[in-house]
């Protein structure tokens, strides 16, 4: 485990996706420490763990078992030592109403899940080497939602 | 309210009547006084000359008392002095008499009482004169002087007789003089006075007869009107009951009797029986509402059913106004309607909305699968033949590297299809929003989201001005990319293609065939292109979902299109055509409500 590396956490029920995740985070040459977990239960067991490292980034599916990611997006935003987390919503889903909505709750980004492997990598260079701070202040509904250039 | 048309005539009947009915008792009273006077006179006539003859009798008496002293003094036989012997009698007998006719004439009795005494004296008289004519006191000069003093009272007597003639005739002449001057009125102004009276009747008369026939033509037309709302009301399944809160009587319209299964008249309504036939479950509430009439004199909307004596269930809709009569009396007037074919339907219509509703529901969760389920299988297939690296290739036999590439052909074709199929639904199930947007704002942003393709094929857009709308904007700026992305796609090759987007104002009357017509005015936006054109016999079926002018092979696409361009402009309430002529280019038209 690195000591300086970027600590991010993946929610998603998908084995596969988790498989891609995890190839595409090796084939960037950005140091991060990245861990999985499989519904929104263990998300939000996780995060209330003391022992575990909170997160940088918080790539969060919507569609999960036991607790989608909807639910667990409010909850980490009413819970204070949570609430700072930066949360990309990693989703198959590109409907409005989702958008509108993970928008609303708090999320930093959303994300559609890309077909195609070297677009996934893009993408996750790309938010992981965002600047955050400026982003969040500048964020809005039209850049809320990832589109590459 | 006017009830009944208005008689005024009534009035004016009743005063002329009046009148004419006061001048004929003012005239017979003054006829009966005319008699009555008349009566009186003629009484008073009879009084005067009752009196006269008594007098006339005192008079012939006493002479007759002379005549027959005369005889006495010069023949000295008894005989002659009977007169004279009786003639005291009737003297008396006369003047009892005179005395009671005179009672009411104090100036009459006195004179009655004077010649009373004359008379008296002029029996002293007649005594003396034979007491001095008795040859046994025989005294000449005695008697000459009594029977000169008889000679003198005689005449005083016939001028006090005469005096008291005259005063009765006086008497009388002014009493009739007063009665003359009472019935003053001359006969001519008596007939004049019959004759108003009598032509005043005469008015009334006519009158009368006007108003009746007046009241028989409004009776007629009271009686056919009265036949039409009862037909009316048989046709319409409505009927009408009236309620005179005053006498608390209630009247129901035959069609009462009808819609609750019954003969007209069959019973005679009232409070208690108004729910007699009303169902079991209504009771209550219906109950609750005609008292509600009875405080508040009001009856809004009530719905309930009733129960027709063959247990027939019907739907009733009731309403009542209350309306005061011209002779003030509170009249709650009610209209039943006999709903149940409505409301049969419009449960049959719930029961539809609730299966729309359903399949509503269905349709969105089939979206939510699609664009959900669907697609993650597809991403995955198209992951991972991502991943297939140009290394694996290198090892792959040909025909392997053949088939990844029509894995990948395949899966992206099925992507698009799905990403279609899902704005297409999507065009209809998400939230319309109209916001007043300017369409030249919307057109730009199409152009931009087509910047590659445009460039690519250089085309040229040239656009007028577009107006400003309320639409739902992004379904406009899709309706913008998929018409001009469709000119570009089925351009002619070796030509630059060139669209002109042109707009204008029109009537909905010049469209009646396409347009809505409770919508006015429309804007018709012309999108013209000198693309490739297609058979002007498709141009109804190219807006058909699926329906597809050309091999996929040659133009890629999944037949959606159009389609969503078609339900993008219902979803405006507007409309979409499309001609063409083969290799000279397409005109869509878009009329879209101002």
């Amino acid at each position: 485990m690195q000591k300086n590396a970027l600590h991010i956490l993946l929610a998603d029920d998908d084995e596969d996706d988790r498989l891609f995740f995890k190839d595409a985070f090796e084939e960037i040459k950005i140091q991060t420490n990245v861990n999985f977990v499989h519904d929104g239960m263990q998300l939000m067991d996780h995060l209330m763990n003391q022992d575990n490292k909170l997160p940088d980034i918080l790539f969060l599916d919507l569609n999960m078992p036991k607790k989608t990611g909807k639910e667990c997006l409010i909850e980490i935003k009413k819970t204070d030592h949570l609430k700072d987390i930066i949360i990309a919503i990693y989703s198959t889903s590109s409907s409005e109403e989702d958008i509108e909505d993970t928008f609303i709750q708090g999320a930093n980004i959303y994300i559609k899940k890309p077909s195609d492997f070297n677009t996934l990598k893009k993408i996750i260079n790309e938010v992981v080497t965002v600047n955050w701070h400026y982003h969040t202040s500048g964020l809005n509904r039209d850049n809320f939602l990832l589109r590459l250039k | 309210m006017k009830w009944i048309p208005n008689f005024n005539s009534s009035n004016s009947l009743r005063v002329i009547f009046v009148i004419a009915v006061f001048i004929l008792l003012f005239l017979s009273s003054i006829a009966y006084k005319h008699n009555q006077d008349l009566n009186e006179s003629s009484k008073l006539v009879m009084h005067t000359y009752e009196i006269n003859i008594q007098l006339e009798r005192l008079m012939s008496a006493i002479k007759d008392a002379e005549t027959g002293q005369r005889g006495y003094i010069i023949t000295r036989n008894a005989r002659f002095l009977t007169p004279y012997i009786y003639s005291r009698d009737k003297v008396n007998t006369s003047f009892i008499t005179l005395k009671k006719l005179t009672a009411d004439n104090e100036p009459q009795q006195k004179n009655l009482q004077k010649l009373f005494k004359l008379i008296t004296q002029r029996f002293v008289s007649f005594e003396n004169c034979l007491k001095y004519s008795d040859p046994k006191t025989y005294d000449k000069r005695k008697l000459d002087n009594h029977m000169f003093g008889g000679r003198i009272l005689m005449e005083n007597i016939r001028f006090k007789v005469d005096e008291m003639n005259d005063i009765e005739k006086e008497y009388l002449k002014k009493r009739l003089k007063i009665y003359d001057d009472e019935i003053s009125l001359s006969p001519l102004f008596s007939i004049s006075l019959f004759l108003v009276a009598l032509s005043f009747i005469l008015l009334a008369y006519r009158q009368i007869s006007r108003d009746f026939e007046r009241l028989k033509v409004f009776n007629k037309k009271l009686l056919i009107s009265s036949g039409l709302i009862s037909e009316s009301e048989n046709i319409g399944k409505f009927s009408t009951w009236q309620w005179d809160l005053d006498s608390d009587k209630i009247d129901f319209s035959d069609n009462q009797f009808r819609l609750l299964g019954l003969e007209p008249k069959s019973f005679a309504p009232n409070r208690a029986t108004l729910l007699k036939y009303v169902h079991p479950d209504d009771k209550e509430s219906v109950a609750k509402a005609i008292d509600g009439i009875v405080e508040k004199k009001n009856l809004p909307f009530v719905y309930y059913k009733i129960v027709r004596p063959d247990f027939e269930v019907r739907y009733f809709k009731t309403i009542g106004k209350l309306l005061t009569d011209q002779q003030g009396s509170k009249i709650l007037l009610g209209i039943n309607f006999d709903i149940t074919d409505e409301h049969l339907l419009n449960i049959e219509l719930q029961e539809r909305n609730k299966e729309l509703e359903k399949s509503n529901k269905e349709l969105a969760s089939f979206n939510h699968v699609a664009s959900h389920d669907l697609q993650e299988p597809l991403r995955k297939i198209q992951t991972f033949i991502s991943r297939v690296s140009d290394a694996d290739k290198a090892v792959m036999s040909e025909s392997a590297k053949n088939y990844i590439s029509k894995i990948e052909t395949s899966a992206k074709r099925m992507r698009v299809l799905i990403d279609d199929l899902l704005l297409f639904s999507r065009t209809n199930t998400t939230k319309k929003e109209f916001i007043k947007v300017n369409l030249n704002e919307l057109l730009d942003n199409a152009e931009s989201e087509l910047a590659e393709i445009i460039e690519e094929k250089k085309a040229v857009i040239k656009t007028n001005k577009l107006p400003k709308l309320s639409v739902i904007p992004y379904q406009i700026e899709q309706l913008f990319i998929n018409l001009i992305g469709n000119s570009l796609k089925y351009s002619q090759p070796n030509l630059e293609p060139e669209i002109i987007i042109s707009s204008e104002k029109v009537i909905s009357a010049d469209y009646p065939k396409i347009l809505e017509q409770s919508i006015k005015k429309f804007h018709k936006i012309t999108f013209t292109d000198n693309g490739m054109g297609f058979d002007p016999q498709f141009k109804e079926t190219i807006f058909i979902l699926f329906q597809r002018l050309h091999s996929k092979t040659d133009y890629p696409g999944t037949g959606i299109g159009l389609a969503i361009c078609k339900k993008i402009v219902e979803n405006h309430k507007g409309h979409i055509t499309a001609d063409s002529t083969l290799g000279k280019g397409s005109v869509f038209t878009v009329f879209l409500p101002d």
